[in-house]
């Protein structure tokens, strides 16, 4: 009789912690107990469900129990409630959710992947018909039978997640006038709050509502149906509410096992995914994890991360006497994501420059727009990418690349550098792949990466549109946009001056030497021509506008 | 009244719009500019600065890539 292997909870970390398991132990009864119908799905691409994008139920849905039983011999069992967990029996206690019916399964090794719930916040009206949450296939089909059904004109998504910022564009297309309610006022988490602006911005720009820095205080109704989101800031007509303010680790069968349980609430877990009980290994969305960077415990509920989780729980449930393929372990995560609103792409990793300072870090950042491959070849598009370092060790400590062109290859890169330690010297000398077609001689990486050596090494100072914003008004300050005269009409900053740069050592003298000067351009390239020769004149104090007006994400006129 | 032809392909922002207001200051008021772009920020730059100046943007189209537009100078 070969180990019996249970693993609760089949989406993504569960049933891979399961296939894994059956790769390296032929012999092993592996059973998955899971109280969803749906198993294996594509949790990530519900949104997309919602929108019509993928049509059908079926792509989203990876693998079926019967596929489970046929070619790896494991036993799902869905519609099934792991109720409590007998550790010194080693039994997880089970109900069939169809019959009631109890019984027990034995385990030597068992997995938890029991998944992260969406937090419904404790207000009026959260159970009215026509108030969703989108977490599960089942949540999706709900909502899309409510949409065909009831053809909804209005809309409110609660929350500027990533979920909700999906689900905002999904309704948008389906042509669902949306508005976007989010009680912080910058959004989404992860981003710095002038990069996560040029968000809100083309959100706004898409035709959705947002209300940021809103509570919702109530949703009413009548007759049991949604009618309106009432919000700190005012009232809200919505057909149809999708609430997505954020998920909560699934934790209540390990706590009440006597599980250690971390400061976030998800699981504890050592670097191969083992609770404080040896024999249980938690994964995926329920377990913590540790920052790559800080050493601190974290808690990313991604599917990227679950499934590396997963396949770590499983190749040491499957290797148990710690053979070959059972030493490999996750010492820790960035945080690294990315998506999709509307046009624009969106990506992370990494500490942001607030995270950087509130930590200690002596950090540094800078924010260079770019083409995301050879300007002049065919479907170039600007990517902006914001990259956070540390002055006195060097190392890059974070990233934020958005735009509508390719964004996922430049923050790979720099979660790989973070990983391996890399310095901004590193990173500015990388060997990486340069044709027309695919990138720029100098990507963008490594012109971020020579932008910030220069702002270490005392080259260039600048400022982020962040910290511009707060200082508007400031009597002290010149703002001195260099670019030429019609595209100073097209927009500026209020209150700004225009010398174009080829005129600008020429009309130096109308430059007042006793203010603090902000050079503005279109991405900082002009800006920076006109720092030089400001600074070989003697003046001393001038900065550039980091990513000039193309990363500028306030109000111009 | 004369139409102009403003041939900015394959320039980079900000080239067309530079080239399109020296043309247009070099015009007389009437004139119609026919602008051909193929730098993707022209089209919502020209729409603006056509706002802000005064001058009439009486058509902006797209086809394989090039950016076409008519401005009626009205200064």
């Amino acid at each position: 009789m070969g180990e019996r292997i249970v693993v609760i909870g089949a989406v993504a970390a569960g049933t891979k912690a399961a296939a894994r398991a059956r790769r390296l132990d032929a012999g092993a009864a592996i059973t998955v107990l899971t109280e969803e119908n749906d198993v294996s799905y594509a949790g990530c691409g519900l949104p997309y469900y919602v929108g019509n994008v993928i049509k059908e139920r079926r792509e989203l849905v990876v693998r079926d129990p019967e596929s489970f039983k046929a070619d790896d011999s494991i036993e799902i069992m869905t519609r099934t409630r792991a109720a409590s967990i007998d550790r010194e029996r080693k039994r997880v206690i089970a109900v069939d959710l169809d019959d009631g019916r109890e019984f027990e399964v034995h385990y030597d090794a068992l997995v938890l992947a029991t998944g992260a719930k969406a937090i419904l916040p404790d207000v009026p009206g959260i159970h009215l018909d026509g108030v969703f949450t989108l977490r599960s296939v089942a949540d999706a089909d709900l909502l899309k039978s409510f949409i065909g059904a009831r053809a909804p004109r209005s809309a409110a998504v609660v929350g500027g997640g990533f979920i909700g910022l999906e689900t905002a564009e999904n309704l948008a297309s389906l042509g669902i006038g949306v508005t976007l309610i989010e009680m912080m006022e910058h959004f989404p988490p992860g981003f710095d709050p002038d990069v996560s602006a040029l968000i809100g911005n083309c959100v706004r720009e898409n035709g959705v509502t947002v209300l940021a820095g809103e509570r919702v205080a109530a949703i009413e109704g009548s007759r049991g149906l949604v009618q309106s989101v009432r919000t700190s800031g005012g009232s809200v007509e919505a057909d149809l509410v999708v609430m997505a303010v954020g998920v909560r680790p699934n934790t209540g069968l390990a706590m009440e096992a006597g599980l250690g349980v971390s400061r976030n609430g998800a699981i504890l877990v050592d670097e191969f995914m083992r609770t404080t009980d040896p024999q249980i290994y938690a994964v995926g969305d329920c377990a913590a994890t540790t920052n790559l960077l800080t050493g601190d415990g974290a808690w990313f509920p991604l599917g990227s991360t679950a499934n590396k989780m997963g396949r770590i729980a499983g190749s040491r449930a499957g290797r148990s006497d710690g053979g070959a393929g059972s030493s490999q372990s996750l010492k820790g995560v960035l945080g690294t994501s990315i998506f999709k609103v509307f046009g624009l792409n969106c990506g992370r990793t990494g500490m942001t420059l607030r995270e950087s300072l509130d930590r200690g870090h002596d950090a540094v950042s800078c924010t260079v727009p770019a083409p995301d491959r050879a300007h002049y070849y065919p479907g170039a598009r600007d990517i902006i990418v914001r990259l956070i370092a540390d002055r006195s060790t060097r190392r890059v400590l974070g990233a934020q690349v958005v735009g509508s062109g390719v964004v996922d290859k430049p923050v790979d890169i720099l979660a790989t550098a973070i990983t391996l330690g890399a310095t901004v010297d590193d990173l500015a000398t990388l060997d990486l792949a340069y044709a027309p077609p695919y990138s720029s001689a100098m990507a963008p990486t490594i012109t971020a990466a020579n932008v910030l050596l220069n702002k270490m090494d005392g080259l260039l100072e600048g400022i982020t549109a962040f910290a511009l914003k707060a200082r508007l008004g400031d009597p002290e300050l010149l703002l001195l946009d260099v670019r030429s005269e019609p595209e100073f009409i097209v927009s500026h900053i209020d209150g700004s001056v225009n010398i174009p740069v080829e005129e600008l050592v020429a009309r130096v003298g109308e430059v007042d030497r006793s203010k603090e000067i902000v050079v503005i351009c279109r991405v900082g390239k002009r800006a920076y021509r006109a720092y030089l020769a400001l600074k070989a004149r003697g003046f001393d104090r001038v900065e550039i506008l980091d990513g000039g007006m193309c990363a500028y994400p306030y109000d111009t006129v | 009244m004369a139409e102009r032809y403003v041939n900015c392909k394959g320039l980079q922002c900000p080239g067309p719009l530079v080239q399109v207001a020296r043309e247009a200051r070099g015009a007389a008021t009437g004139d119609i500019l026919v602008v051909e772009a193929t730098d993707i920020g022209f089209k919502k730059d020209v729409a603006a600065w056509a706002g802000k100046t005064g001058n009439e943007l009486l058509t902006l189209e797209e086809a394989d890539g090039v950016i076409t537009v008519r401005i009626r100078v009205s200064r």
